[in-house]
């Protein structure tokens, strides 16, 4: 039962202000900016207990939104919900922003009108939203209109509507994955796993029912597949998953087929998460020497660890100075990198790097002698890049839609898979 | 830093300017890091920078150390700018070094050096702005390094006054970080002779530093006082127009004022009737310029003023001398009580509650009684209303206890919640200390539970029902009126309480009456019972058992409510054994057995409500203005019930210690009750060894599980010491070793022989070992009791004392005041005297017990041999196998100051100083009945 939701801009100003039920007062307003907005310290926890009223915020660019409550809530709820809303006014106007808060005040106060009632959490779904909070001028729908959003929404498939219609049935599918790596300077990974989704976007007419087939241990055993098959490389260890509601969960409890009538538009199917079998595209190698007590030598070397014939793009490469820095000397083979005084790095990019080569950096780092016995930390080297490829090892095996009521089958569909790999925090000690 | 146009520093002003216009704590970071890392290039470039850079980026490191981010660097360039000639490059260099600089930086020597320099600099503004760093810096090192030049730089005669004065101030912070850096001896009278410095800015720091210093060492500086008398009477005289730039609106030198009364106030009244007549007439011409109208209507005029009349009313207070200035000063204040502005308001009140405690000018405060009432009434501030309260609780007296009282409890009713126990505490006190007539305290006493019973403690309670108990005559008339209170609809607790327990005990006394029959009695009280806690239950129910015994035709009334569930099956364990023993008490069919048990309470210990007092002390530390001691003899002292004497019974309790004897024997619920004594002894300890200085015989010790009793007789040397070990348990105490051991220094003064005694002491016995003491020579240590004994198979030590010292061995001498002047004049030698002053901790009217305690000591006291009858003289002889040690001593109180001198000449010098810092301790000691 959220109380209240509160948006505040960088300055602790107050944008949006929606009090959901009674016993959260206006002080609760302030009492968030004094405590967490202005605090002396910065405020670390995202759950902040202030005179009995719990604060749950999240920061998005230099906003802050803070739900409040008086009850004892599931904070994890809370907390979903939050991103929903977020989620939510980026579908309806894009990046979130003081300006774009302001531009749109009247939407974001019928939103939440519509997706929280008495504190308790409504459809979030923004393309059931869609169909009746529109951005166009007031249109009043017809009887029959509100009458098929009625029966939509209170419905057993919420998520979409009947009746839709393209001349050209299609999906897309795009397997995105985050890879998170600690590596010990030499070598030895210390901890990594993958954050994997499926985001999904589908132009299909009527009510299509699909079944989606992945390389999941589990679910290829369970197919009753001959065992060396599953033997092979392809199946992978998926430690947790979840679904977008639109997913039978009984049926993939008693069979572990994954099957669904999707939403209409983008959506979300599928999240997982893998830690075993997980191929690193890149390997960091790095070489510190103290010459003295005035200045140390980087030797930083890259190499990329998939396909040639793929080419990983975006990739920089971060790598900490002392604090006591003051001057630097860069040589570096390919790409550029540049000394970033206000953030203590020096960082290197490169624009694209095909698989199996590899690339260096060095720099001569003049340090300032201080009286501060304290020494210098090392902080880790931190990467950024982006491969075509599943680092997880992740694979579609097969998209498979029926629509028995209308005349198209499943060869007719178009279906794209594309399958991104991202670093999430992907470090190397030194 | 002086803005000159050209000189700001355009980058600083950027840099500030970025970071005030950032916009979340995330770029200002970064805009500082990059700064940072600009600055750190720049330092470590080859090329030197200039002053200018130097500074510059110097003070960006300052900025940022300000807003909160750690600095590692920067300060060798800091010191560099030390050595630049320019004012404000050494200015930002000097800056940085005080804020930033540690104490341990090794670059302190270079600083030192620095210092030094400017020190001996002839530019004043360069010597200024290094005392100003040595005392922003103010560690240890500089009071070192500089404790020798700044003095020399203070009184020199070539030294500017500007310089004086920072020289000055300088080394008051340097002498309170290390108070060695002031060099004794001939310094003293240069540095107090500032004081007749003609510059005034010299003169008012100079005494802050006199101030400082005085508070150390009060002797050695009393040639300030005339010197500060005479100072303060050319301002006080002067007009204002004396003292140009020194005046402040009007007033001639405030500052300088009041803080040579400040000074004033470290020393007595001075001595030297010319300085001491110069004094009053300054404070009179004070009090007189007070009275002046306005010369400006101006807030700062009247503070300046009100400010110095204040402070010289506080000399006037502390020197206590002068009736007049008292009374007159007491008289100025009233004028205050209802001025317009609240502090003023407040401040009168506060120093009229210390003129009430002067003799001379209780009388004049005493006449301001209604405007204080008064002032309790009407006041908006608490705080001020607090003040009235202490102001009435001090003035009052026995003439008008009972109206302010009356006023008190008027008050109450509306009083502020957060001065409401503290007034209860006072009026509790003020009731029983004048009360002439204790049906009114008793009055008094029940009214203040019906008004504030919540905050009533229970000691105040306990004293009532202690006065009540102890006094035949309010009984009846205090169960009376407790009757009558409880009929009230809602009565508080403590109410019920009192009620309970003295019905309880005096019920009977008002039975006769039909509307206060025993029945009507028994169940106004129970009507209460259901609503108390627990504690108050328990109370009550003793209350019913002893009606049983009082009123047995309401028995069967009564055994019916032992018996209800609520009782006999409590949850409560207290309450159900309390039930289940009465009920069975009250069952018993003889008579007698029931009157035995049941009988009227004895009298409790006839003592001063100290508890009470130390209660209030308690709540207020430091602030409590006492009610001052003109307190009548009305509490008898009744012939207190004293134990068989013979030798030492183990059941005789001693000492009650601390004010609340325990009155509820019955009511509060006792923890480890029958659990035996806790096996490792660590339950209440009294260890009486101080006490023994001044008697012979008592308990010296004792714990949960023994007792340790002493006996001691002494004839001229020797000395025999008996001493008693009582088992106070169920059993036996195995192997029990008791050692008696002297130290090497004190086996060669004194010789002891110990009789040895049965290793098994039984259960609740007692036995006695003999100690014979021979003393050789003088002494000052006590020998050592080491006790081993096996109890209940846990080993357990006694670590103590013996109490034999070398006044037992002094021998009462008579003489009279010729031979006793004669000898106090041969024995005049320094070594052979030793004299103390010190605080008197009791009243000093108690002169029996200060007898009683020189004489305990062993001296014959020689009453009316001293011109000042006052004063103590005694004359002793010590014993020793050797010698013979005559002792002579004189103890002279200060009634005003409450101080004693003790001064003791004998022919030995340790002699006479062991025997004053003893007696010194023992006379602060409580005093207790049973010296012998």
């Amino acid at each position: 039962m959220i109380g209240g939701l509160f948006c505040y801009n960088h300055k602790g100003e107050v944008l949006i202000s929606r009090v959901f039920r009674d016993d959260i007062g206006r002080n609760a307003v302030d009492a968030f900016r004094v405590n967490i907005i202005h605090a002396r310290q910065q405020v670390r926890s995202p759950v902040t207990n202030i005179a009995r009223t719990s604060f749950f915020h999240i920061k998005r660019s230099n906003l802050w939104l803070a739900a409040v409550t008086k009850q004892n809530v599931n904070a994890s709820m809370v907390f979903e919900f939050l991103l929903k809303v977020v989620e939510i006014f980026q579908n309806y106007f894009g990046k979130i922003s003081e300006e774009n808060v302001k531009n749109n005040f009247v939407l974001i106060y019928e939103l939440l009108d519509e997706i929280v009632d008495f504190g308790y959490p409504q459809n979030t779904d923004s393309g059931i939203l869609k169909t009746f909070i529109t951005q166009q001028g007031v249109k009043s729908a017809t009887k029959e209109e509100q009458a098929a959003i009625t029966s939509q929404v209170t419905g057993q498939i919420g998520w979409r509507k009947e009746g839709i219609k393209y001349r050209r049935n299609e999906l897309f599918l795009d397997v995105m994955e985050y890879v998170n790596l600690l590596m010990s300077p030499q070598g030895q990974v210390l901890s990594a796993h993958v954050a994997g989704k499926i985001q999904m976007k589908s132009y299909l007419s009527g009510m299509p029912e699909c079944k989606f087939g992945i390389n999941d241990k589990i679910a290829m055993d369970s197919k009753g597949k001959p065992a060396e098959e599953s033997k092979t490389k392809s199946a992978i260890a998926i430690d947790d998953c979840q679904f977008h509601q639109c997913v039978k969960l009984s049926k993939f409890e008693s069979e572990h087929a994954i099957s669904f009538i999707p939403p209409d538009g983008e959506n979300e199917l599928m999240r997982y998460r893998t830690t075993k079998d997980i191929s690193l595209p890149f390997r960091v190698i790095p070489l510190v020497r103290e010459v003295g007590r005035a200045k140390l030598e980087v030797k930083v070397v890259v190499k990329s660890n998939f396909k040639p014939s793929l080419l990983a793009q975006k990739i920089e490469i971060r790598i900490p100075t002392p604090l006591n820095t003051s001057g630097v000397q860069l040589i570096c083979m390919k790409g550029k990198a540049k000394y970033k005084a206000s953030e203590n790095a020096i960082v290197w990019k490169i624009k694209r790097m095909g698989g199996m080569k590899e690339s260096q950096i060095s720099a001569e780092i003049e340090l300032l002698t201080t009286d501060t016995k304290k020494k210098w930390t090392r902080p880790p080297i931190s990467m950024n890049f982006e491969v075509p490829f599943a680092p997880s090892g992740f694979k579609v095996r097969y998209l498979k839609v029926f629509e028995p009521k209308l005349n198209y089958s499943d060869h007719d569909v178009i279906k794209w898979v594309r399958y991104i790999g991202r670093s999430g925090l992907y470090e190397t000690r030194c | 830093m002086p803005a000159v146009r050209g000189d700001g520093m355009r980058g600083l002003a950027v840099f500030i300017s970025d970071i005030r216009n950032c916009k979340s704590k995330e770029a200002e970071i970064k805009r500082i890091n990059k700064e940072l890392a600009n600055i750190r290039s720049k330092f470590k470039g080859d090329k030197t920078l200039d002053g200018y850079q130097k500074k510059k980026y110097v003070c960006k490191l300052l900025f940022i150390f300000l807003l909160g981010h750690d600095i590692d660097f920067g300060q060798i360039e800091a010191v560099n700018l030390l050595s630049s000639n320019k004012y404000t490059e050494k200015q930002i260099g000097y800056l940085f070094i005080s804020v930033l600089i540690s104490g341990n930086s090794e670059l302190i020597q270079l600083i030192v050096q620095s210092i030094k320099n400017d020190l001996a600099s002839r530019n004043p503004v360069h010597v200024s702005l290094a005392l100003q760093c040595i005392a922003n810096i103010g560690s240890k090192d500089m009071a070192e390094a500089f404790g020798q030049e700044i003095p020399k730089l203070l009184v020199s005669g070539d030294t500017l006054d500007v310089v004086k004065q920072s020289a000055a101030l300088c080394l008051l912070r340097l002498f309170r970080t290390d108070p060695s850096v002031i060099p004794s001896g001939e310094w003293t009278s240069r540095i107090v002779h500032l004081l007749n410095d003609q510059h005034m800015g010299v003169v008012t720091a100079a005494a802050s530093l006199i101030d400082a210093l005085v508070k150390k060492n009060p002797e050695e500086y009393k040639g300030c006082i005339s010197l500060a008398v005479s100072r303060l009477s050319r301002i006080v005289t002067s007009s204002y127009t004396d003292f140009q730039d020194y005046t402040y609106y009007f007033v001639p030198a405030p500052w300088l004022s009041v803080k040579l009364l400040r000074l004033l106030q470290n020393y007595p009244p001075p001595e030297d009737p010319g300085v001491r007549g110069r004094l009053s007439e300054c404070l009179e011409t004070i009090l007189n310029k007070a009275q002046e109208p306005p010369k400006s209507k101006k807030i700062q005029h009247s503070n300046a003023k009100n400010a110095v009349l204040f402070e010289a009313i506080s000399l006037i207070i502390h020197n206590d001398s002068e009736p007049n200035l008292l009374v007159r000063a007491c008289n100025q204040l009233g004028q205050f009580l209802s001025h317009r502005e609240t502090n003023l308001r407040y401040l009168a009140l506060e120093s009229m509650c210390i003129l009430a405690t002067s003799e001379f000018s209780h009388e004049a405060v005493k006449k301001h009684q209604e405007t204080v009432i008064n002032a309790l009434k009407t006041e908006r501030d608490v705080s001020v209303r607090q003040r009235a309260v202490d102001l009435l609780y001090a003035m009052c007296d026995k003439s008008n206890a009972e109206e302010i009282v009356l006023e008190m409890l008027a008050y109450l009713e509306t009083a502020d919640y957060s001065i409401r126990e503290e007034m209860v505490l006072k009026v509790a006190i003020l009731a029983e200390k004048y009360a002439t007539d204790y049906k009114w305290y008793v009055d008094v006493i029940l009214n203040l539970i019906r008004l504030a019973g919540d905050y009533v403690s229970e000691e105040v309670w306990y004293r009532v029902i202690q006065i009540v108990i102890n006094r035949d005559d309010v009984q009846g008339y205090a169960a009376k009126t407790v009757f009558e209170a409880l009929q009230a609809q809602a009565c508080h607790e403590n109410m019920v309480k009192v009620g309970g327990y003295i019905l309880g005990e005096f019920g009977n006394l008002i039975a006769g009456d039909a509307r206060s029959s025993p029945a009507v009695q028994l169940q106004l009280l129970h009507s209460k019972f259901h609503l108390c806690s627990s504690m108050t239950r328990a109370l009550l129910l003793s209350t019913y058992v002893k009606f049983v015994n009082l009123f047995p035709e309401i028995k069967s009334h009564v055994e019916e409510i032992f018996v209800a569930d609520s009782n006999l099956r409590s949850a409560d364990a207290e309450l159900q054994q309390r039930a289940s023993e009465y009920l069975a008490l009250s069952k018993l069919t003889s008579l007698d057995v029931l009157a035995t048990v049941l009988e009227e309470m004895p009298p409790f210990p006839e003592k001063e409500s100290s508890g009470l007092l130390n209660l209030l002390k308690k709540k207020r530390p430091g602030r409590v203005i006492e009610n001052p001691d003109r307190l009548d003899e009305h509490v008898k002292k009744e012939p207190r019930e004293t134990n068989g004497t013979s030798g030492l019974t183990l059941a005789s309790n001693t000492e009650q210690e601390g004010g609340s004897a325990d009155l509820l024997g019955l009511g509060v619920p006792s923890a480890g009750n029958g659990n035996g004594p806790t096996t490792n002894g660590a339950g209440a300890v009294t260890n009486n060894i101080q006490k023994f200085y001044c008697k012979n015989n008592g308990v010296l010790y004792e714990n949960d599980i023994i007792q340790i009793g002493v006996k001691t007789e002494c004839r001229s040397n020797l000395a025999r010491l008996a001493l008693f070990y009582g088992n106070k348990t169920n059993h036996p105490f195995m192997n029990f070793q008791p050692n008696v051991s002297a130290s090497p220094a004190l086996s060669l003064a004194i010789l002891l022989q110990v009789k040895q005694v049965d290793s098994t002491v039984e259960a609740g016995a007692q036995f006695q070992q003999m100690v014979n003491v021979e003393c050789v020579n003088d002494f000052d240590e006590q020998p050592d009791l080491n006790l081993v004994y096996n109890y209940n198979g846990a080993p357990q030590t006694v670590n103590i004392k013996l109490p034999i010292s070398i006044n037992k061995f002094i021998e009462p001498t008579e003489m009279n005041g010729e031979a006793f002047f004669s000898r106090w004049k041969n024995l005049s030698l320094p070594a052979q005297e030793s004299q103390k002053i010190f605080k008197a901790a009791h009243p000093m009217e108690a002169t029996d017990s200060t007898k009683a305690k020189l004489i305990g000591y062993g001296f014959q006291l020689l009453e009316n041999i001293d011109p000042n009858p006052d004063n103590y003289v005694c004359a002793g002889i010590i014993h020793t196998r050797s010698l013979q040690i005559g002792c002579l001593l004189r103890l002279e109180p200060n009634k005003q100051a409450q101080m004693y001198r003790l001064t003791t000449r004998s022919s030995v010098e340790a002699v006479s100083q062991h025997i004053t810092s003893v007696l010194c301790e023992t006379l602060n000691l409580p005093f207790n009945n049973q010296v012998e």
